[in-house]
């Protein structure tokens, strides 16, 4: 809105470090488990690697929560739509990971059924290979996604998004104005219309104006 | 003694069917499509026999397939006993490209409902007096039959929408003594939307 809001002050970069921090230790992921690589995601959450280490053991199964869309397993081109939907669904900000060869591109299914990649349908924030990929990789691409939440400014992203709608609005409002100007043109000439017959038909029961 | 020996000439004289040459570890015949359901019912309800058990449908393309001229399809079906714990049977029909049509067991075997719409699907034979004869496996916007050796492997087909499943469900539930009061708007598709979905190739 402002170019104060754009400009790292100490206000702004404050805000976006708390921001990034709070957001950073608890992502939420939506497990899209479809083959095996969900089950190492199992393994990842269990006592034994322990994900709550990084705020991140609350798996939540609707995309309305979530904040992380973790695809794990092979996706078919029946699936795909889904998918999509499902990512269409979560609430800003979201980040993907794509987990194990499968959906990274494909893997070894190089066939008629299945998507190469989950990157033609949807962005894809971080990477694992492997297959299925173990849960010390699953940390590790946890924290490139926090490095790469930390990175992020909340503070200039809403100035963007602010100065998206108040373009919107602009625009908006520029059209409404032309809309109301050409109604009141076309209410000025019906008005002016109907005063003019109205005037004729007076005229027309006293004719003895007329001759003046 | 080995069941076979004694059911075969059986089903010789009945059915009129040939041993398969090329099955090495098991019993397998060869029928022709006509009798098929006589044949099946007969394995499924004779005590000779007594085949409760369908294990598998499965298609065969011989196109390209060394030393084989014609028919180029076949479809065999794997039979079980579960009485006579160890007895299987195949029974595999030969079909041509030119008439691709094979009658139901489905009625029979209610498994098999779902694995003759398989071998429809990944195959295109036909499979007559089936109920419900759609795709199992592929989407609904596929086109061809991704197991015929035709088929390129790597021709990829997108789907715009997924299924809308719906009536199908409906279909059931009514089926069940149930009734469609009311419909939410949300669970209608959308005209425009459906089948041209976000996804673009
Ligand atoms: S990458 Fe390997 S382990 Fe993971 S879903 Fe694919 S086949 Fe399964």
């Amino acid at each position: 809105m402002t170019p104060e809001a754009q400009e790292g002050n100490i206000f702004t970069s404050s805000l976006d470090f708390l921001v990034n921090w709070g957001r950073k230790n608890s992502l939420w992921p939506f497990p899209y488990g479809t083959a095996c690589c969900a089950i190492e995601f199992m393994s990842t959450e269990t006592a034994r690697y322990d994900l709550s280490r990084i705020g991140s053991e609350y798996v939540r199964f609707t995309p309305r929560q979530s904040d992380v869309l973790l695809v794990a397993g092979t996706i078919t081109y029946k699936q795909a739509p889904i998918l999509k939907r499902i990512y269409e669904q979560m609430a800003e900000p979201r980040w993907v990971i794509a987990m194990g060869a499968c959906a990274c591109s494909g893997g070894f299914y190089d066939c008629y059924c299945t998507v190469p990649g989950i990157d033609h349908i949807i962005p894809v924030d971080v990477y694992i290979g492997g297959c299925p990929p173990r849960p010390e990789s699953f940390f590790d691409a946890m924290f490139d996604l926090q490095k790469k939440v930390e990175d992020e400014s909340y503070m200039k992203q809403r100035a963007e998004r602010l100065k998206e709608q108040i373009e919107d609005i602009k625009r908006k409002s520029k059209e409404c104005r032309e809309d109301l100007v050409l109604r009141k043109n076309e209410a000025c000439e019906m008005v002016s219309n109907t005063v003019r017959s109205k005037v004729n038909d007076v005229l027309d029961v006293f004719p003895f104006k007329k001759g003046r | 003694m080995n069941f076979f020996e004694t059911l075969f000439p059986v089903l010789e004289t009945k059915f009129n069917v040939e041993k398969d040459a090329s099955a090495h570890w098991d019993h397998s015949v060869i029928a022709k499509a006509s009798v098929l359901r006589d044949l099946i019912t007969f394995l499924k309800n004779d005590e000779s026999s007594k085949m409760e058990m369908l294990l598998d449908i499965v298609g065969i393309d011989y196109l390209g397939f060394q030393d084989y001229e014609s028919p180029r399809f076949a479809v065999e079906y794997v039979l079980k006993s579960i009485s006579r714990p160890g007895n299987r049977v195949r029974v595999k029909v030969f079909v041509s490209e030119q008439d691709l049509e094979v009658p139901t067991i489905s009625n029979l075997y209610p498994i098999a409902n779902w694995q003759e719409r398989e071998v429809y699907d990944q195959y295109g034979i036909i499979f007559t007096g089936h109920p419900d004869l759609r795709r199992i496996l592929n989407h609904v916007e596929f086109e061809g039959h991704p197991l015929r050796k035709d088929y390129p492997a790597h021709r990829r087909q997108w789907l715009s929408t997924n299924d809308f499943l719906l009536p199908a469900l409906e279909k059931r539930l009514e089926s069940k003594g149930y009734k469609v009061v009311e419909r939410s708007k949300e669970v209608l598709p959308n005209e425009d939307e459906y089948l041209t979905g976000s996804i673009q190739e």
